[in-house]
């Protein structure tokens, strides 16, 4: 889905409103819309910040709704292409909650400058971590059932 | 007058388009963004050494406050524990199976296995159902005080039970 005029809402509103059967074809559109997102955008003039913030909101929220579909959907299907949706989906949503935190309590250019780049080599290890244990090792959904298997 | 003045030494004024007209109170968006003014106000305050008003000291504490809290923490807290848990995975040697039968070797004890379980599964259970919450203000819905408190109560009832059943399991 190269939907660069594609508005993030005007896709909630079509995930609504579509049986979306396969979650390969709603990750595959969450990563489109989250690329879009982050890298089409424009920055300069007031006018533009604010839209982009309003997407970002958007954004959050639609991952939100997608890291809740995934739970289930691990549970009844656990297999490689979960595990990795759900490192992810999860490395993604704790990045930009981290990211909420930060703006409420880091004030100050240089300081939010240095948080934000800590934050963004937390995530990026992080996600490296778990497609290495995805990839390496038995997977996160084999290593939640492990847990219980005892 | 004072409204002229007011609307004109606002910043990033534009009069040549119409509906910037100056008799339009705040009709016309600021020029600087909420960020701008943010950033202005810790500037400002900062540099001068002013001292934080007290808040969270003198503010009777409700439950939606302490469960808007929570819902903070046990998202930094399972981020750090996912963080922590890809970076064991990066640096130690061995792999999962022989952490988990390291531990099971150690013969913990039932009370602390099912304690450390409890201690993962609460987190993840209120975060799930307190973000759910979160998801139903968004869409507009539930902002009464009552339906505040009651879905509140809800999901800290939820929380537990899923918390026991996925501890007990």
């Amino acid at each position: 889905m190269n939907g660069c005029d594609v508005e993030p809402t005007q896709l909630l509103i079509f995930y609504h409103h579509s049986s979306y059967c396969s979650a390969a074809a709603l990750q595959r559109d969450l990563a489109a819309v989250c690329g879009w997102i982050t890298h089409v955008l424009p920055c300069s003039a007031a006018g533009s910040d604010s839209k982009a913030a309003s997407l970002h909101w958007t954004a959050e929220r639609v991952l939100s709704i997608a890291l809740l579909a995934l739970g289930p959907v691990a549970y009844f299907s656990p297999g490689p292409f979960i595990d990795y949706s759900l490192a992810a989906a999860l490395t993604l949503h704790g990045h930009w909650g981290l990211g909420q935190v930060l703006t409420d309590y880091v004030h100050g250019d240089t300081k939010v400058k240095l948080a934000s780049a800590g934050l963004f080599v937390l995530s990026t290890v992080t996600f490296a971590g778990l497609c290495y244990f995805n990839y390496n090792d038995v997977g996160i959904c084999n290593a939640i059932a492990l847990l219980y298997s005892k | 007058m004072a409204l002229l003045l007011r609307t004109l030494s606002r910043q990033g004024v534009c009069l040549s388009k119409p509906h910037y007209h100056v008799l339009y109170r705040q009709a016309a968006p600021m020029g600087t963004t909420a960020k701008e003014e943010m950033n202005k106000f810790w500037a400002k305050n900062s540099s001068l050494n002013r001292p934080m008003s007290p808040h969270i000291t003198i503010y009777k504490w409700s439950i939606p406050m302490m469960m808007s809290i929570t819902h903070r923490g046990t998202g930094i807290g399972l981020s750090g524990a996912i963080s922590a848990f890809a970076m064991a995975a990066l640096i130690l040697p061995g792999n999962y199976t022989h952490y988990l039968d390291l531990i099971h070797s150690l013969s913990v004890g039932p009370f602390l296995i099912g304690l450390a379980k409890f201690g993962i599964a609460f987190p993840v259970s209120y975060h799930t159902y307190n973000g759910i919450r979160h998801l139903y203000w968004d869409i507009g819905k539930g902002f009464k005080i009552p339906e505040v408190y009651r879905t509140g109560y809800t999901v800290i009832g939820l929380s537990v039970i899923t918390s026991i059943a996925l501890t007990l399991m």
